[in-house]
C-alpha cells in the first residue's frame, strides 16, 4: 500500500501545461529522488503534494486518504489534517528571521499542535542535537551559515513529527563546501527509515541514498524505478541525455 | 533678559506642550492600529473593500492635512441638514483629523512592509500547520513591524511637528503660546523656547525608536 499515490495529476498556469498527467506511487520508507531539467515541473509536483499549489485534475492520496479526488479537493479541515502528515524543506530555508533557532523549532508545535511546552522543549533539544546545532539554539537565523540554516529547517520540519518529508533542492542555495553537512543529516534520516521525496540536482546523493528515482521532463514522468537501475541503465534517450549532462 | 521672564514664559508654553503631547499620543495610539486595518483592507480579497481603502488612502495623502483639519472643524458644521450635529469640540475634531490622516500614511508604510516579506514565510508557516491567522499574527506582523520601524519613526517625528497645525484651528498649544508672547512682549525669545521644546520631544522620540530598532534587530 503506497503512502503517496498520485494519478493523472494535471496542472497548468494559464496556457502553460506544467504537469501533464503525472502518476506515481511512493511507498513507506522510500527515499525518492526526483530529477529532471529546469522547468520540467519538479517543484510544482512536490508543492502540489502538500497543497502549496492547487492542481487542475487528477488525484492525490496520502496515507489512503484523498487530498484531491479526480480534481475535487477535500474539505479545508481534512486538507489540513492530511497535509499535516508531511513536512517540507525549501531551497531557501525560509526560517523565521525574528525567532531564534529554538523559537523556529517550537512555534509550530505550540500553535498548531498545542502540545505542552515541556514536551516541545524536550523534542527541540533532541532534534537540535541530532542536526548538531545544540550550541546555536539561542542564535538568530541571520547569524547562521547556509548549511546551519538548512539543518535548522530540517529540524523544524521534524518537530511536527511528519511521516513524510519533502525536500525541494535543499542544497542548491548552498556553497559547495556546505552541502555535505546537510546531505549528512538527510542520510541519517534515510537510515532511520524516514520516507523522503527529494527534488535534487545532487546526482551523487541520489545515487547513494535514494531507493527510487523519478526522471521528469516537460511535465511528464519519463522514467521511474529503482534509483541505481535508472542511473546505470536508463531506458529512454531523454533520460540518457539528461544523465550524461548532469553526471559529467 | 531675566530668568524670571523665561520662567514666566515657560509655564503657559509647557501647558501648551501638554496639548501637543496629548494630541500626539492619541493620534499615534489610534492611527497605527487603524492604519494596519487599512492595510489589511487594501490587501483584502473583497474587491470593494480594497478599492474603497485605496481611495481613502489616496485622498488622505493627496490633500493637505491642514485642509482636512479645516474641513472637519469648520466644514462639517456647514453641511445642510446634518451640519448642526457635526459641531465637535475643536480639540476632538482636530484629533480626529490627525488620526484619519495619519492612518493613511501608516497604512502605506505597513503595506510596503508586507510587500517586502518573502512568500516563503507564508509557505513555511502553512506547511508547518499554522492557520492563516496564526501565521499573520506570529510570523508576518512581527517582521512587518521590524521592517516598518524606521519609517514609523520618521512619520512619528513628522507628527510631533504637525501638531503645530492646531494653531490654524485655534486650539491653544505650544506654538500658540509662543506666538502670543512674541506679539505681546516684542521679543523672539518664545520662538527659541518653542523650538527647544519641540527638539526635546523629537529627540526623546528618536531615542525611543532607536531603542526599539536595536531591540528588534534579531541578530
Ligand atoms: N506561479 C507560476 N506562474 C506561472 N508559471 C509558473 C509558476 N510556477 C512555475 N511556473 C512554470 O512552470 C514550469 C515548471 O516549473 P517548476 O518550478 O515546477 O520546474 P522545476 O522542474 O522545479 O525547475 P527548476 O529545476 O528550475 O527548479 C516552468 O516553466 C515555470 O516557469
Ligand atoms: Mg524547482
Amino acid at each position: 500500500m503506497p503512502i503517496i499515490s498520485v494519478s493523472n495529476l494535471k496542472k497548468s498556469y494559464g496556457e502553460l501545461d506544467v504537469l501533464k498527467g503525472i502518476s506515481l506511487d511512493i511507498n513507506k520508507n522510500d527515499v525518492v529522488a526526483i530529477i529532471g531539467p529546469s522547468g520540467s515541473g519538479k517543484s510544482t509536483l512536490l508543492r502540489s503534494l502538500i497543497h502549496l499549489e492547487e492542481i487542475d485534475g487528477g488525484s492525490i492520496q496520502i496515507n489512503d486518504e484523498y487530498l484531491v479526488e479526480q480534481g475535487s479537493y477535500a474539505k479545508p479541515q481534512e486538507i489540513r489534517q492530511i497535509t499535516s502528515k508531511m513536512g517540507m524543506v525549501f531551497q531557501h530555508f525560509d526560517l523565521f528571521p525574528h525567532l531564534t533557532v529554538s523559537g523556529n523549532l517550537e512555534i509550530a508545535p505550540k500553535l498548531a499542535k498545542k502540545e505542552p511546552m515541556d514536551k516541545i522543549k524536550a523534542r527541540s533539544e533532541e532534534l537540535l542535537e541530532k542536526v548538531g546545532l545544540t550550541n546555536w539554539k539561542n542564535a538568530y537565523p541571520a547569524n547562521l551559515s547556509g548549511g546551519q540554516k538548512q539543518r535548522v529547517a530540517i529540524a523544524r520540519a521534524l518537530m511536527m513529527e511528519p511521516e513524510i518529508l519533502l525536500f525541494d533542492e535543499p542544497t542548491s542555495a548552498l556553497d559547495p563546501e556546505l552541502t555535505g553537512e546537510v546531505l549528512e543529516v538527510m542520510k541519517n534520516l534515510a537510515k532511520e527509515k524516514m520516507t523522503m521525496v527529494v527534488v535534487t540536482h545532487e546526482m551523487g546523493f541520489a545515487l547513494e541514498v535514494a531507493t527510487k528515482a523519478i526522471f521528469m521532463d516537460n511535465g511528464e514522468v519519463v522514467e521511474s524505478g529503482n534509483a541505481k537501475a535508472l542511473f546505470e541503465y536508463p531506458q529512454f534517450d531523454r533520460t540518457k541525455a539528461f544523465l550524461k549532462r548532469s553526471l559529467k | 533678559m531675566s530668568s524670571e521672564y523665561i520662567i514666566s514664559l515657560l509655564k503657559p508654553m509647557l501647558e501648551g506642550a501638554q496639548t501637543t503631547i496629548l494630541l500626539f499620543i492619541i493620534a499615534i495610539v489610534l492611527s497605527i492600529p487603524l492604519g494596519f486595518l487599512l492595510t489589511l483592507a487594501v490587501n483584502s480579497k473583497v474587491k470593494v473593500l480594497s478599492y474603497l481603502s485605496h481611495g481613502y488612502i489616496y485622498v488622505m495623502r493627496g490633500t493637505p492635512l491642514l485642509l482636512q483639519l479645516l474641513f472637519i472643524c469648520f466644514g462639517l458644521p456647514m453641511i445642510p441638514g446634518v451640519g448642526e450635529y457635526l459641531v465637535l469640540d475643536r480639540f476632538v475634531a482636530a484629533t480626529l483629523g490627525f488620526v484619519l490622516n495619519y492612518a493613511a500614511y501608516f497604512a502605506e508604510i505597513f503595506r510596503g512592509g508586507l510587500l517586502s516579506i518573502d512568500k516563503g514565510q507564508y509557505e513555511a508557516s502553512k506547511v508547518l500547520g499554522m492557520t492563516k491567522w496564526q501565521s499573520l499574527t506570529r510570523i508576518i506582523i512581527p517582521q512587518m513591524i521590524r521592517i516598518a520601524l524606521p519609517a514609523v519613526a520618521n512619520e512619528s517625528i513628522t507628527l510631533v511637528k504637525d501638531t503645530a497645525l492646531l494653531y490654524a484651528v485655534a486650539v491653544p498649544e505650544l506654538l500658540h503660546f509662543a506666538q502670543t508672547a512674541v506679539n505681546r512682549d516684542f521679543t523672539i525669545m518664545p520662538f527659541f523656547i518653542a523650538a527647544i521644546i519641540y527638539l526635546v520631544m523629537t529627540l526623546v522620540l528618536s531615542l525611543f525608536f532607536k531603542y526599539l530598532e536595536r531591540k528588534f534587530k534579531f541578530e
